[in-house]
């Protein structure tokens, strides 16, 4: 059990770095966010007038730790085997699993820069202020969005086993997970349809958790359930990893360039 | 009980042709491979790209499930205890890739060294000691994207044994590098075994199966066509001589009438620059200098020599025998 | 005759190389699922804001979006060549400049048309936005003059794209700054005046602005001046472009720098 926190703690921070050292990694998912933010500031400024941008500021930073997490995390196999080091842990005497889910949780810590500099970027340039009623659930919200996206980010890892177009499902998956978790888009205003699928997405109940924080509501539930789901993704990930590696040893797929 | 042992071991890969009609094709990359590798040996796989080499080593480090056949490492079967096996063995390939570029040589050995299990208390002594020994200290905390071949070469072989495995694979672990790093490495591997290891090698270079290995298995189109010590395969060819003529121009038909020639064993041409080298490999029974320049006779013929068989020569006469 | 091979055979081969790594499923994701997604996302953000109409933002979004091939698919054609080691052999080549270039933009705009097209079509449809018919025509000559003039940026972005290493950062950065200045989803009457100022200079805004005068029954004739600035625009931006890989490569020549990865 130590042996294992010790390689997520380890793996993790190793990672942090390497991503935080590269321009597209690092700076890129920082300054992307950026730009749908501003057209968004823009867009209810027009509609709602400036009072009511402070709910807005904070989706479009919390919006920023997806965008961090669903290229590098669909596509962290494909990356490993573009390293060469895919076979090197695939032949470590440890779960596979253990060493993809400290990549996702990387990627999650970056995105915490996305929210810092989104914060930042509405205070300074469009005077959106932050009020913070509960601080404590706001934090440990903002805890349990990155690990849900993490999370949500490894069962992506695992199921797109590092195809060649990984990289793409996750670029892909982008927009609609902004569309659907109620970020600038209230879940009531989707057809009736997408609800259940909003309502099975930890990210929903992570901007839930960090709204009622921040303007007084009933953050609880919404952190359970956050982290709850959190749980499950990674439920799922190791069984759809176990089917995987199999399946690959036997069809030499994993170590074939 | 032999440390390493592979038994009728096949491989078949299927791969699809064709972007619009896809065809399956049943590709046969390993065909019944059989050996063993007693405690303290340096065994070397030798054969020419393509061989089944690498696919062979994967199997025999639990990447790949072999399609029939049983392979064991340190007594444990390699698809029912893939975990047992992994826990001992050392992987180190060839090639630059294989290394996290952006991190420093420390951190990716922190990194490798906690994958593979080494305890957190030992951890910094055992990196201090793999750096010395393959001569990257005072380096390590340099990025690896900076590094040579040589370099990562040898952070390779640090890497793939920093948890002091009883067995270390080696998948073509010079390939590319300079010839005086390339000596340097071959030292290292070669003193793996004074410290009580046992190596299995890939190589494609004959003079490193040579000089390192204790005995060597050659392999050509996944099978194995001659296994024993350096001097035995030797022996395979001794009692024949070769003959280099340096040609300018020779055509299929005079090589198929060399061939046809009694006591031409085979006959292989070295495209080099501008001209070619006709090896041809006799019995050594008679002497087939004046024949040989008869069939070559209107053709420009440089310099002619006449040799005892190198290993190099056994090889290529078990590659290329039909 | 040789210029016109260079021009369409030249182009046509180095997109398919461009290709090799991309498959249709990466094409169909990126290129057919993305765009009607940001079309989607927009729709719904201007409901949640009470601004703007579908419509809208279907023409501004899939227009805005053509900009994606036609700056990633030019950078990754020059700095793909750089990549394989190609280019080299292809700056030494006594094929004119003009045809070589453009004749690798022409299957670009083709692609930044045909999603840009394609995008506003389904968008619409799944939005229930109906377009009368007698639009297409017009729309589809603005579409296209848009793609052109974004492909003038595209060629910018190549010739940068030839010094710096990480190409991506780039061209993002330019689709993100166009997402925000070309009029897409924010009309440029409600930015601020510098930044309006800097949208008249960009691609996409003039071009944009004629589309939605079309969609509402606008002829060509009445957007001409629109038509002509988005024009102008994207050729002075591909003039400029030609002039840096100019630069560059005589630079190379001189310091060899193009041959580094």
């Amino acid at each position: 059990m130590m042996r294992s926190l010790r390689v997520l703690g380890l793996a993790w921070l190793l990672h942090v770095k390497m991503m935080s050292r590269s321009a597209f990694d690092g700076l890129m998912a920082v300054i992307w966010p950026l730009f749908y933010a501003t057209v968004a500031f823009f867009m209810f400024r027009t509609g709602h007038g400036s009072s009511s941008l402070g709910p807005i500021g904070l989706a479009a930073a919390v919006m920023g730790i997806w965008t961090a997490v669903s290229v590098p995390a669909s596509s962290a196999l494909q990356r490993e085997r573009w390293f060469g080091t895919l076979e090197l842990l695939v032949v470590a005497p440890r779960n596979l699993g253990l060493i993809l889910l400290p990549i996702t949780l990387a990627a999650s810590t970056i995105g915490l820069y996305c929210v810092a500099g989104t914060l930042i970027w509405a205070r300074v340039l469009f005077g959106i202020h932050l009020t913070i009623i509960h601080p404590l659930f706001f934090a440990l919200g903002l805890i349990a969005t990155v690990l849900t996206i993490a999370s949500l980010g490894f069962l992506m890892a695992v199921s797109f086993v590092g195809s060649r177009r990984a990289w793409a499902i996750g670029a892909a998956l982008e927009y609609p997970i902004w569309l659907v978790c109620g970020f600038l888009v209230p879940v009531s205003l989707l057809p009736g349809w997408a609800h259940p699928i909003s309502w099975a997405l930890g990210p929903t109940w992570g901007m839930r958790t960090i709204r009622e924080a921040a303007y007084g509501g009933a953050p609880l539930g919404p952190l359970l359930l956050t982290l709850a789901l959190a749980g499950v993704y990674l439920g799922i990930g190791v069984v759809v990893l176990r089917i995987v590696l199999d399946s690959a040893r036997k069809r030499a797929t994993l170590s074939l360039a | 009980m032999p440390v390493i042992e592979a038994i009728d071991l096949r491989r078949t890969y299927q791969t699809t042709t064709g972007v619009i009609r896809r065809k399956r094709l049943d590709v046969e990359a390993v065909r019944g491979i059989s050996f063993s590798v007693e405690k303290g040996e340096l065994f070397g796989l030798l054969g020419p790209n393509g061989a089944g080499k690498t696919t062979t080593i994967k199997m025999l480090i639990t990447l790949l499930l072999p399609t029939s056949g049983e392979a064991r490492v340190l007594g444990h079967n390699v698809v029912d205890n893939p975990r047992e096996v992994r826990k001992r063995i050392g992987y180190v390939f060839g090639g630059d890739r294989g290394l996290y570029e952006r991190l420093s040589a420390y951190d990716n050995l922190r990194y490798f060294a906690e994958l593979y299990g080494v305890s957190g208390s030992k951890q910094r002594r055992r990196i201090d000691e793999v750096l010395e020994l393959v001569g990257l200290k005072g380096r390590e905390n340099e990025r690896v994207e900076g590094y040579s071949r040589g370099m990562r070469q040898r952070l390779h072989i640090a890497r793939g044994i920093l948890h002091d495995p009883e067995v270390v694979f080696l998948d073509e672990p010079t390939i590319g590098v300079d010839p005086v790093g390339a000596r340097d490495l071959r030292q290292m591997i070669a003193d793996l075994i004074t410290v009580g290891k046992t190596v299995l090698l890939t190589t494609h270079y004959m003079f490193e199966a040579d000089a390192l290995c204790d005995r060597i298995a050659v392999i050509a189109k996944g099978e194995i066509v001659g296994q024993g010590t350096p001097a035995e395969l030797k022996g395979n060819v001794a009692g024949g001589r070769v003959t280099e003529i340096e040609v300018f121009g020779v055509g299929e038909e005079i090589l198929a009438r060399i061939r046809a020639l009694a006591g031409v064993t085979a006959v292989t041409v070295e495209e080099q620059d501008q001209k070619q080298l006709l090896i041809v490999r006799t019995t050594g029974e008679r002497e087939l200098t004046q024949p040989l320049l008869a069939e070559l006779d209107g053709i420009e013929v440089g310099r002619v020599a006449s040799r005892e068989p190198t290993l190099e020569d056994a090889y290529v006469a078990l590659v290329t025998a039909e | 005759m040789t210029s016109l091979r260079v021009f369409f055979l030249g182009g046509l081969i180095s997109y398919r190389a461009l290709f090799s790594w991309m498959t249709p499923s990466i094409f169909f994701l990126i290129l057919v699922v993305q765009p009607v997604f940001q079309i989607l996302l927009f729709a719904y953000i201007g409901r949640a804001a009470s601004v703007g109409s579908d419509e809208f933002y279907v023409v501004g979004n899939a227009m805005q979006y053509a900009a994606v091939p036609c700056l990633f698919a030019m950078t990754q054609t020059i700095a793909g060549e750089r990549f394989q080691q190609t280019l080299s052999y292809i700056l030494i080549s006594p094929a004119g400049r003009l045809p070589l270039f453009l004749g690798r933009a022409l299957p670009v705009i083709l692609n930044g048309f045909v999603t840009a097209a394609f995008s506003l079509l389904v968008g619409g449809l799944i939005l229930g936005v109906r377009f009368p018919t007698s639009v297409f025509g017009p729309l589809a000559v603005v579409v296209l003059v848009a793609t052109l003039s974004c492909t003038g940026l595209g060629l910018i972005n190549a010739g940068l794209g030839l010094r710096v290493r990480e190409t991506s950062v780039l061209s993002n950065l330019l689709v993100g700054i166009l997402l925000i200045f070309c009029g897409a989803n924010v009309s440029v009457s409600s930015l601020p005046d510098w930044m309006a100022a800097v949208s008249s200079w960009l691609p996409l805004t003039h071009a944009i602005k004629a589309a939605r005068e079309v969609v509402h029954g606008s002829s060509l004739t009445d957007v001409q001046g629109l038509l002509g600035r988005e024009l102008g625009v994207g050729v002075l931006y591909a003039v400029a472009g030609l002039a840096i890989i100019r630069f560059f490569e005589t630079q190379s020549r001189r310091h060899a720098t193009l041959g580094l990865a």
